[in-house]
């Protein structure tokens, strides 16, 4: 390497320059993708019935309205109360996933981490086995489990459900994290005056919350966005879920666009809201571990 | 303070015996280092003392407490890590009073003992920093400073010199020395470095291999090494040791190498000579006992001179001896160049002599 002549050195440099061009391109290809249509949403949700059909369309409605957002969050009205309801719905099956997927996957992680225990590979794997097959393959086989336990049409069928899914993500990044953590500060804290419990709460809990952070946020978007399974296991009007719900808003003769797209809307505040306060940490933990402090 | 009494400890990983068979007794504010190449079971030595991995048999005591089956946390010890082990997420302030805080101390006087610690430390300035904004010396003290805020019966250190830079090492080896004379502190010092350990401890155990090998004064140590693994450890540059056979005839017992040269021995080495189990004795001598002369001397061994290697107020000369390289100390104005042909003389009275088979040290009597 040192015996290379310095105009050559020059190179390389200038193709990661091309490279960063082309990089750059394609990020704004990507953001005009994923962005246009959030835009056209938006749009679109706050025209009135009349104008989100005409053609060609109106890039900007001439008579902005938000009388979709009013009716979507009027309780009084029938439509209001049915997305209320599904938001409500959606917000509890989320909460509930989040909550128990953290509760499971902290320990689970750790104890993969830290402890020699017998089978403790085999746990593993079986863990990731899950992963190598499509989420649909099990969707008879959950029904019919669910139907066993008497689940169908309960929100508790969809919690366990989106467990069995966010869960081995989970405990495999939150590993990850427990694996970078040194073993010599539960150690020193041990000595220092804790015991064992304590040293996992007062010291190594803190120290991977960019994990468990992310763990919420993935098992949380998980469970708000999931439709297959939540079509399947749950037919009563008043325990449908956003996703589900706001299928409604088709009907055979008129669509209501800008209340679906009002809806849409809507269901995307939350993870919006969540990512961007959190976002910090989630990219950290996505990227822990790839270089060495 | 108390004193660390450790009866036949042994610590096994499934087949591998970390420790094998350790008894030792740390007296009450003593400092005692733990010395040996890596792998030797010194550290495991400590961590057992502390409690962070179960013993698989014998007894260790602190003070007059069996604590075999006590939890870290109520052995009243306080330990300081080779990476430091600092809290990254705590402020130094924090860290320091971490300690403090699990033992329910109230809050003035938590505040009262960490500001203490980092005046004695001087390092009142850093205490609202947190650590990764310290440099390593700083972090050392810090790591320091949380093990002494406590006043533990026994300090447990672990290798806490190796990750600074030679300056800041023999600085820091010197305020941990201070530090241990002004409280009168129980310490035990795990290092692989024999210098640190010849420097600071009151007394050095040398481990090899999962056995304590000698455990005794630096002094006696560096003087009486018991066997060869001692004798090549303990000091800087290593004993020079060669293979020689011993043989006897009219009373006079003669050290032959292999090149032919021999060296006769004075009763009281004889004697010990006497002692060994086969005709193979291998001879111990460190550089400065060798006398080196460059032009040829009754009674001296012809040699030549290998390397050369001038360190500013001694120059070390190494030639091979039987297969064996030889250390020599000379004054920086001796002229020496290398393959020059020397003559070398080895002082009875300092010369150390093993058996060649079991390797322990021959005694006189």
């Amino acid at each position: 390497m040192t015996s290379m002549p310095s105009n050559v050195a020059t190179r390389p440099r200038k193709s990661i320059d091309g490279w960063r061009w082309v990089g750059r391109l394609f990020l704004a290809l990507m953001l005009f993708y994923t962005a246009v249509p959030m835009i056209w949403m938006l749009i679109t949700s706050i025209k009135s019935g009349f104008a989100a059909m005409q053609f060609p369309p109106q890039w900007w409605p001439n008579e902005p309205t938000l009388a979709s957002y009013y009716k979507l969050l009027d309780p009084t009205s029938s439509v209001g109360n049915d997305f209320l309801r599904f938001f409500w719905n959606s917000l509890f099956v989320s909460v509930s996933t989040t909550i128990l997927a953290v509760i499971v996957a902290v320990p689970a992680a750790y104890a993969f981490s830290r402890f020699d225990f017998p089978g403790r590979k085999f746990l593993f794997f079986t863990v990731l086995l899950r992963n190598m097959f499509p989420a649909v393959i099990f969707l008879v086989p959950l029904f019919i489990l669910m139907r066993l336990l008497g689940l169908v049409n309960t929100h508790g069928s969809l919690v366990l459900t989106y467990l069995t899914f966010g869960l081995p993500l989970a405990i495999w990044l939150l590993k990850g994290f427990y694996d970078n953590i040194p073993h010599q500060l539960e150690q020193a804290a041990r000595i220092d005056g804790a015991s064992r419990f304590q040293a996992f709460i007062l010291i190594v809990m803190p120290l991977s919350a960019p994990g468990i952070i992310a763990t919420a946020i993935y098992s949380f978007i998980g469970a708000w966005n999931e439709y297959i399974f939540a079509y399947t296991f749950l037919n009563k009007n008043d325990q449908l879920t956003l996703p589900i719900g706001i299928q409604r808003f088709f009907s055979e003769n008129t669509t209501d666009f800008p209340g679906l797209m009002a809806a849409s809307f809507m269901m995307s505040v939350p993870v919006v809201v969540l990512f961007l306060l959190l976002q910090r940490y989630f990219v950290r933990a996505l990227t822990e571990g790839a270089v060495k402090h | 303070m108390a004193h660390v009494v450790l009866r036949n400890l042994v610590k096994t990983y499934g087949p591998h015996t970390a420790v094998n068979n350790v008894s030792l007794t740390v007296n009450d504010g003593e400092f005692v280092a733990l010395v040996g190449p890596s792998g030797c079971g010194k550290t495991t030595t400590l961590n057992l003392v502390a409690g962070l991995i179960p013993i698989t048999s014998g007894d260790i005591s602190i003070g007059d407490r069996v604590v075999n089956d006590v939890d870290p946390k109520n052995r009243d010890i306080a330990m300081v890590f080779q990476n430091y082990a600092l809290y990254p997420q705590k402020t130094v302030y924090k860290n320091l009073a971490f300690p403090l805080q699990m033992r329910r101390l109230p809050r003035d006087e938590i505040d009262r003992k960490v500001k203490e610690a980092a005046r004695v430390l001087d390092m009142t300035h850093l205490l609202e920093r947190k650590p990764r904004e310290l440099s390593g010396g700083q972090q050392q003290r810090v790591a320091l400073g949380r093990a002494l805020v406590r006043d533990p019966a026994v300090f447990l250190m672990d290798e806490p010199l190796s990750n600074l830079d030679a300056k800041l090492r023999v600085q820091m080896r010197s305020e941990i020395k201070r530090f241990h004379q002004d409280l009168e502190a129980t310490i035990i010092y795990v290092t692989h470095d024999q210098l640190e350990a010849v420097t600071m401890a009151d007394k050095m155990a040398v481990m090899n291999g999962g056995f304590l090998q000698q455990y005794d004064s630096p002094a006696q140590v560096f003087n009486h090494p018991v066997n060869m693994f001692v004798a090549s450890f303990i000091g800087s540059p290593a004993m020079s040791l060669i293979p020689l056979e011993a043989s006897s005839a009219n009373g006079r017992t003669v050290l032959t190498g292999e090149e032919g040269w021999s060296i006769e021995l004075s009763p009281h080495n004889a004697r010990k000579v006497e002692r060994s189990t086969t005709k193979k004795v291998v001879l111990g001598a460190r550089h400065s006992t060798i006398k080196l002369s460059t032009s040829p001397v009754p009674g001296a061994i012809p040699a030549k001179a290998y390397t050369v290697e001038p360190t500013g107020d001694i120059t070390f000369v190494q030639a091979l001896l039987s297969g064996a390289v030889v250390n020599i100390s000379v004054p920086p104005t001796m002229p020496v160049a290398p393959d020059q042909p020397i003559w070398l003389e080895f002082d009875q009275e300092r010369m150390h002599l093993f058996d060649g088979a079991t390797e322990m040290a021959l005694e006189a009597d």
